[in-house]
């Protein structure tokens, strides 16, 4: 006798969203609470890992069609710039620009390089740990 | 229904617009008046007034907490008592629901009152094996079912 995975799949689908939105949250509350790249980066592996054990993963791999392993050197890549950007400017090695800017809508926000090499964390965490975990459920 | 809420929730934007007012009071106000045009215009739509929905859904809540309660005490009254005299069983509950949504609030509330637990699902998702932890008569139980929880969601949906 089969059964259907009826509740936890229409409570993935949900879930998902949620967790999703709390990961975004908690990349961006990095500088001043706690939070930042890397617990946002294994808050959407989870969410994604969510979405594996609710359906299977051709179907998941249709859904979202990117290769993980390009996404961690796409994140590593966007770390690295952030240092050599500093250099180009004559400054030391992984220098971090931070200014307070006037942004029509959100007022007084601050705007540094930081944000983009946690940006580059948070896709390396992502790609990591979705390469790991697909490779050792599947033969690839 | 969320196309009258995405409505009233335009009206309410528009009215924050025309004042200059960007406040929680001025939404709320706005939205007020938004649901008045909503109700004076109500002929206009095809499905009735949204309110109604969720009113139903209001209802639903309160129907589980009684649920909840009722049974909760029933629980306790199991366990505190010094012999067990209860007959645990699983039975087969047929229900009439079709979405995956209603069959899926239909399950979580079963399991969320105590005496009950939903155990699986069947294939064609309209078959519900129940785990009870005291049947005198699994008939009467899932009548019972029958007449709070999934009367309460077809009313939703029928709203």
């Amino acid at each position: 006798m089969k059964f259907s995975d009826l509740i936890l799949q229409t409570a993935a689908k949900v879930l998902v969203f949620i967790i999703m939105t709390f990961s975004i949250y908690i990349l961006f509350a990095g500088h001043h609470n706690p939070g930042g790249g890397f617990i946002g980066g294994l808050i959407t592996a989870s969410a994604l890992m969510l979405l594996y054990i609710a359906f299977d993963a051709e179907t998941i791999q249709e859904i979202i069609p990117v290769d993980f392993k390009i996404i961690g050197a796409i994140g590593v890549l966007m770390a690295l710039l952030t240092g050599i950007s500093a250099v180009v400017v004559d400054s030391a090695f992984l220098t971090q620009v931070y200014k307070y800017v006037d942004l029509p809508l959100l007022g007084k926000t601050g705007i540094g390089t930081a944000l983009v090499f946690d940006l580059g964390v948070y896709l390396a965490v992502v790609g990591t740990t979705m390469t790991i975990i697909r490779s050792i459920s599947e033969d690839m | 229904m969320a196309f009258q809420l995405l409505l009233n929730m335009l009206l309410s934007i528009t009215w924050m617009f025309l004042n200059n007012d960007w406040t929680a009071a001025g939404f709320i106000i706005g939205f007020a008046l938004g649901l008045l045009i909503l109700i004076a215009f109500r002929r206009f739509f095809h499905q009735p007034l949204y309110v109604k929905k969720m009113w139903a859904i209001v209802k639903l809540l309160l129907i589980f907490t009684k649920e909840l309660f009722v049974s909760s005490f029933a629980v306790a009254k199991h366990v505190v008592s010094p012999k067990l005299n209860m007959r645990p069983g699983i039975f087969t509950f047929r229900t009439v629901l079709q979405s995956d949504w209603e069959v899926t609030i239909l399950a979580c509330l079963i399991c969320l009152t105590p005496g009950t637990l939903t155990l699986e699902i069947s294939r064609d998702s309209r078959t519900l094996f129940i785990h009870a932890m005291d049947i005198e008569d699994a008939d009467e139980l899932a009548e019972q079912i029958k007449l709070s929880f999934e009367r309460a969601i077809l009313e939703v949906r029928h709203a």
